[in-house]
């Protein structure tokens, strides 16, 4: 078992994200709740269409760093942020910065689905509708439930109260709703863990599909979930982002001994 | 000491002792239910018996009736004509209009009302002889027991007949003087008014308060506090309330008894209870919808308008509707800030006077001829069927629209 507190760690990397591939640089991100220090120093390049996993036992700081890439972490009450999250070669947190605006740039799907108690439609159309779009709705909502391969079983019924649908038709409808405004980024907060195995293969292979289009980061507490989609892997522990490399390195060759003692379910 | 298990056990003594006591157990607690049930229905059954009542009338054209006069008479005309039509020799009905203190005594002699300035024109004229129409009135039971020997002594154009209070022209018709053309119509406009007012003053500073206390509002002591004596409040009795509009509205705002005063009055009644209902239904909104909201970027406004509050409607109309229930029943407070007075007009605005079914209820009941007990019976069953109907609205409303999270 590995119980120290690494603070300062050098993070283990092999030929990282080189900064032209990136869609975000997180560059020594430190994150406090309070007086709780959250995240420690964390340097990563997440890449342009491709998927990344962030894996790591429970507290780890996976969701924080997730949380932090599209300033949902300013919603809670006495956070504190050091360090520079760079997109599209603005820092996100240079304070001329509006995190709302922030946040249509960037979308998000939630750890369990958590449609509006609206309509199918309404639903997808909610972020064009606060983007001020009010042409050419029905076009893109059926671009982005067909995106989110859930068009053929809802197309009847997009009048519906989207809270009737089943929970993985729910975090399909999510992924939509998120992808309906086409966000270059769209970051994933366990997004299966709340469904069965047959609803989480098929958002797998969608997540895999959508990779195309968009570059996505997810948080996963599943490593054979990283290992079947991510095409790179950051292993986080107490705050400190461990080792980050192409997946199949990092579980097969992990170079830090407490990655391997995660990767092998040694502990967790 | 474990026994082992036995194919007599359910025919041991002891098991068979305690299944008893099950047994007597369960019958034991049906009844103070059925003792509740019963005493609803014994109300409610005495209620609607009251409102039938076995009466020996004379039979004439007009009894009970009123006739709303247009533009055109005058009420001397309209005396002339009705003396005229009883018969009278047009020099004695020259002789009566010409002497007021004559015309005075034949007025009273005969009963025959004339209302001015109703709703229906300058003039109504109520004919309500009662001593000389309704020779006597029993209740339901006697009546019947002496049906016989009443028919019996009938004299000539005597009828005897049941009347029952509560028939439709009974929501229609004015106040009266005269319990058999007295009717509710006054009342429920009064209601309506008061009802309407008082909501369009109570939902919205209700459910303001209730999104500032849930959604804005810091955490703390403060908060706390107000939370707790909301909850005092809503169950503050309402003549408390009534003290309070007399003091504020009616006195020191200079009101009178208006609906106005009624409306602010009630208002502050209600306004805890809404603001709870809305509170609760706030509440029942998951924060991960909101972060859903917030993460498509939406600003804390446009997530409380366009997604929580939409998602709370069904639990605020449920609490609106039982706050509205609330201010219809309520008389206490009412009786305070004005609605006491005799009122034979509809209201025209806010600051009309008016009076509501409740309290003419309570007017009727205390009224000193006995038929208003009728009357009252009447105006009760309506009462209660509103309450039922407004309950019933909450009830499909909860069940229609809830949102299943």
């Amino acid at each position: 078992m590995i119980q120290e507190i690494a603070i300062g760690h050098q993070t283990v990397r092999r030929e990282p994200v080189p900064a032209e591939e990136a869609v975000v640089q997180v560059q020594n991100l430190s994150l406090f709740y309070g007086k709780h220090q959250a995240l420690y120093d964390v340097s990563i390049n997440f890449p342009r269409n491709k998927i990344t996993a962030i894996i790591g036992p429970s507290g780890c700081g996976k969701s924080t760093l997730l949380r932090s890439l599209n300033r949902m972490n300013d919603l809670v009450p006495g956070v504190r942020l050091q360090g520079k999250v760079i997109y599209e070669g603005i820092d996100i947190y240079d304070p001329q910065v509006d995190p709302v605006e922030v946040r249509r740039h960037i979308g998000m799907v939630f750890q369990k689905p958590n449609p509006f108690p609206k309509s199918i439609f309404e639903n997808v159309a909610f972020g064009l509708r606060l983007q001020g779009q009010k042409e050419g709705l029905e076009q893109a909502v059926k671009q982005a439930l067909e995106r989110a391969a859930l068009y053929e079983e809802v197309k009847d019924k997009l009048g519906e109260v989207a809270l009737r649908l089943s929970g993985g038709q729910q975090q399909r409808l999510c992924i939509a709703r998120a992808i309906a405004t086409e966000p270059p980024l769209l970051l994933l907060d366990e997004p299966t863990s709340a469904l069965d195995p047959i609803a989480t293969e098929r958002i797998e292979e969608l997540l895999l599909e959508l990779k195309k289009r968009f570059s996505l980061v997810i948080v996963t507490h599943n490593m054979q979930q990283a290992a079947r989609i991510a095409d790179r892997t950051a292993f986080m522990h107490l705050g400190v982002l461990i080792e980050e490399g192409p997946t199949n390195e990092i579980f097969t060759v992990p170079r830090d001994p407490r990655t391997e003692a995660y990767v092998t379910g040694r502990f967790g | 000491m474990q026994r082992g298990l036995s194919l007599e056990s359910s025919k041991s003594p002891e098991n068979l002792r305690r299944d008893r006591i099950n047994r007597v157990f369960a019958r034991a607690v049906i009844v103070p239910t059925v003792l509740a049930l019963a005493l609803i229905a014994v109300l409610i059954l005495d209620t609607i018996y009251d409102t039938v009542s076995v009466q020996v009338v004379e039979v004439t054209e007009t009894s009970g009736k009123s006739f709303p006069l247009g533009q055109a008479w005058n009420a001397e005309q309209v005396i002339r004509l009705e003396l005229l039509a009883q018969g009278l020799p047009e020099e004695e009905v020259n002789r009566l209009m010409a002497d007021p203190e004559e015309m005075r005594i034949f007025g009273l002699r005969n009963r025959v009302e004339l209302m001015w300035a109703t709703q229906d024109g300058p003039l109504r004229w109520v004919v309500s002889s009662i001593d000389d129409e309704r020779v006597s009135n029993y209740s339901l039971l006697e009546g019947l027991r002496r049906w016989n020997e009443l028919k019996a002594g009938l004299q000539e154009n005597q009828q005897l007949r049941l009347n029952p209070w509560l028939d439709q022209s009974f929501l229609s018709r004015d106040p009266s003087r005269n319990p058999i053309s007295a009717g509710l119509r006054v009342a429920l406009f009064g209601t309506l008014w008061l009802l309407t007012m008082t909501l369009l003053l109570s939902v919205p500073i209700g459910v303001g308060t209730a999104i500032y206390l849930e959604e804005y509002a810091p955490k703390n002591a403060l908060t706390r506090f107000i939370e707790v004596n909301l909850r005092n409040l809503a169950g503050v009795p309402s003549i408390v309330f009534g003290l309070l509009g007399l003091a504020v509205f009616v006195r020191g705002m200079n009101l009178g008894p208006t609906l106005a005063a009624a409306a602010l009055t009630m208002a502050l009644l209600i306004m805890p209870t809404i603001t709870i209902a809305a509170r609760e239904a706030l509440r029942a909104v998951p924060d991960s919808v909101r972060l859903a909201a917030y993460a498509l970027g939406a600003t804390k406004w446009q997530t409380i308008s366009k997604v929580v509050i939409p998602a709370t409607i069904p639990g605020i109309a449920t609490g609106v509707i039982l706050a509205a229930a609330r201010a219809i029943g309520e008389a206490a407070p009412l009786l305070l800030v004005g609605a006491a007075a005799y009122v034979a007009f509809v209201p025209r605005g806010p600051m009309s006077e008016y009076t509501v079914l409740p309290v003419q209820i309570y007017l009727w009941i205390s009224a000193n001829l006995s038929e208003f007990a009728n009357t009252a019976a009447a105006g009760i069953i309506v009462l209660l069927l509103t309450l039922a109907g407004l309950y019933a609205l909450a009830f499909w409303v909860r069940r229609r629209f809830r949102v299943e999270w």
